[in-house]
């Protein structure tokens, strides 16, 4: 029994972790369409910029998330602008969007491995190895701490989405582009902003990566397969079925991870978004997606 | 039908229409034939690096034809097919090891496991649509990655080594050569025939609107599965003979997304939906790597590059080199095979 809540608390401190990172990435997909398969790739920059924060700076990745958030929010309209607005007006957008941040994530990994090499890196704060011990249960303390940024991050988002204007517009330009477009909201504007947040998102989540996961440039692709896993099994789009996906797909791949080693769990995420497709091909929590 | 498909693609015509050219087109397909045949007869001064580059050239080919397939004419994209790379390399390698049967023999098979194993992740990814479908395909090169990375009678993640091929020094690529061109020729040839045949037709026809497809009487699904097995099928030959020339199998040959990359790149630089677009990008994404390599070194800009060329492409023209010109009305009449 105690081995059983042990491998919940372990799923559900990394799930708030992955429900940060897929946050970023179904919000671009909410507001704009945009299937964004460079969204690991950035975090994985985000996770570079900390780690050199902490190494030459002595800045703790917490700290640092401080940094990697409006740097990450700068770099996303950087990229966003040039880019996205001259494909809009294209018939397969969705599909141009993907094979564009395919492309990105090419040209960012290489980049990447070209200026920081392939070697595995990671930032030592001294929480990274404790742990708390409560009741037989050992819960790791750097855990705890990312779980605990990431769900004051969600919140905060929760609460720019509901109680801001602009916030406001982005909803409404999630449920319609057109219809938000009539009552005067600047889908652009709320495009670039949406675009940058999802970056700020990608960057806060690459500060926590920093020290939970060893990370190296070629990496991003095992990360972004297991989030668009998840964002598709909470249907795209949807924040809530990206926060619900994150968390039950982390516990679950905790449990496979503890009875067939930690090789077979990126297995749940797959497995989970082939049996969703079969079972409901628009997710938990989408609409039918028409195209 | 017959409504229907004049008004999705006018540019389809018959081939034995006797439209101008197509007499010379059949004299430019018999020398093009003629040169890759005769090829390893003629006496190059680096005769086996020509060789080597001239079979990756070919494989390119045989990968991006068959891509386009699906990626082009239906227009869905698939991020996964290497998947069926992979099967091919490692059907053949295990029927090698273990039987002792040549892959140049086992090939043809390596080709079928991969066109059942497509019918079979066709059933599944080909549930989803648009962006769905995308992240099914990512989804399952990392499962069947996954897979082979833990599979011991393959070596898992380390790999297996093949016997080395009983030929001596000198032509050892000849084979491998000729092998690899059957795939390309046969590619190019499958994605001719879909091309000009009801079914090509039905696919282009969902690729522009799939409710209307099916209005019109098109079953979708399943048109979109065989279109997926068929598109398995040289991919897999072609994994085959790529496993066995050189002589080893790991997960990392074929399982890696760059794979993937190559063959989308390909496919879109040259012209996704046309027949010969594939085969221009196919040559000449395999030329500016080389370049790249020989001038800067295998470096990771290289990716760079892929990446750069990618956005450049869909940005600048999204039709590709082939749809581009076709577009304009410039398209040479050795460019269209349509």
């Amino acid at each position: 029994m105690t081995e059983i809540i042990q491998v919940l608390v372990l799923g559900l401190l990394l799930g708030g972790v992955y429900a940060l990172m897929a946050s970023g990435l179904t919000l671009l997909f909410g507001v704009m369409r945009i299937v964004n398969l460079a969204h690991a790739a950035f975090i994985i920059v985000a996770a570079y910029i900390a780690f050199y924060a902490f190494d030459l700076f002595q800045i703790d990745p917490l700290i640092s998330v401080l940094i990697t958030m409006p740097v990450m929010f700068v770099l996303g309209l950087a990229v966003y602008l040039p880019l996205f607005p001259r494909i809009e007006s294209s018939a397969r957008y969705t599909e141009m969007t993907v094979l564009m941040t395919f492309g990105l994530a090419l040209v960012m990994e290489g980049l990447l491995g070209f200026f920081f090499t392939g070697i595995f890196r990671s930032t030592r704060p001294p929480y990274a190895t404790d742990a708390i011990l409560w009741a037989d249960l050992f819960i790791p303390t750097g855990q705890l701490l990312a779980t605990g940024v990431s769900a004051l991050l969600l919140i905060g988002l929760w609460l720019f989405l509901r109680y801001t204007r602009t916030g406001t517009a982005v909803r409404a330009t999630m449920q319609n582009r057109t219809s938000a477009q009539i009552v005067g909201v600047n889908v652009r504007r709320i495009s670039a902003i949406s675009f940058g947040l999802g970056m700020a998102l990608a960057g806060a989540s690459g500060s926590l990566l920093s020290y939970l996961f060893p990370f190296f440039p070629a990496q991003h692709w095992r990360w972004v397969a297991l989030l668009l896993a998840l964002i598709v099994l909470g249907g795209l789009g949807s924040l809530k079925g990206a926060v619900i996906g994150a968390v039950s797909l982390a516990v679950a791949s905790a449990f496979v991870t503890n009875q067939l080693g930690p090789d077979w769990s990126p297995m749940t995420f797959y497995l989970a978004l082939f049996i969703i497709l079969l079972v409901r091909p628009q997710g938990l929590f989408g609409k039918a997606l028409r195209i | 039908m017959t409504d229907m498909a004049s008004d999705v693609t006018p540019s389809v015509s018959d081939d034995t229409g006797g439209r101008p050219g197509t007499v010379s087109r059949r004299v430019l397909l018999l020398v093009v034939l003629a040169i890759v045949l005769l090829l390893p007869l003629a006496p190059f001064a680096a005769y086996n690096y020509v060789l080597q580059l001239a079979t990756v050239a070919l494989m390119w080919v045989a990968l991006a034809s068959s891509w386009n397939i699906i990626g082009g004419y239906a227009s869905y994209i698939s991020l996964g097919h290497n998947v069926f790379f992979g099967i091919g390399g490692y059907t053949s390698g295990l029927a090698l090891v273990y039987l002792g049967f040549s892959p140049f023999l086992t090939a043809l098979v390596a080709g079928l496991v991969a066109l059942v194993f497509g019918l079979f992740v066709g059933l599944i990814t080909l549930r989803a649509k648009g962006p769905t479908f995308i992240v099914a395909t990512i989804a399952m090169l990392f499962v069947v990655g996954l897979l082979f990375d833990n599979w011991e009678l393959v070596g898992a993640s380390s790999g297996m080594s093949l016997p080395l091929p009983p030929f001596s020094v000198d032509v050892v690529k000849v084979p491998f050569y000729y092998a690899m061109a059957a795939s390309a020729v046969g590619a190019i040839f499958l994605s001719h025939r879909v091309a000009h045949s009801k079914f090509g037709l039905g696919l282009r026809a969902l690729s522009q609107d799939e409710t209307k497809a099916e209005v019109a009487g098109i079953n979708t699904r399943w048109y979109k599965v065989i279109a997926v097995a068929l598109s398995a099928f040289f991919i897999g030959t072609a994994g085959a003979t790529w496993g066995y020339s050189l002589s080893y199998l790991r997960p990392t040959i074929f399982f890696t997304i760059g794979v993937a990359a190559q063959m989308v790149l390909s496919a879109i630089i040259g012209g996704r939906a046309t027949v010969a677009g594939p085969v221009v990008g196919a040559l000449l994404i395999v030329g500016i790597n080389e370049f790249a390599i020989v001038q800067f070194g295998a470096t990771e800009l290289n990716i760079v590059v892929t990446g750069v060329i990618l956005l450049a492409v869909l940005l600048f023209f999204p039709l590709g080199i082939v749809g581009s010109l076709r577009e304009a009305g410039r398209l040479p009449a050795f460019l269209d095979w349509d």
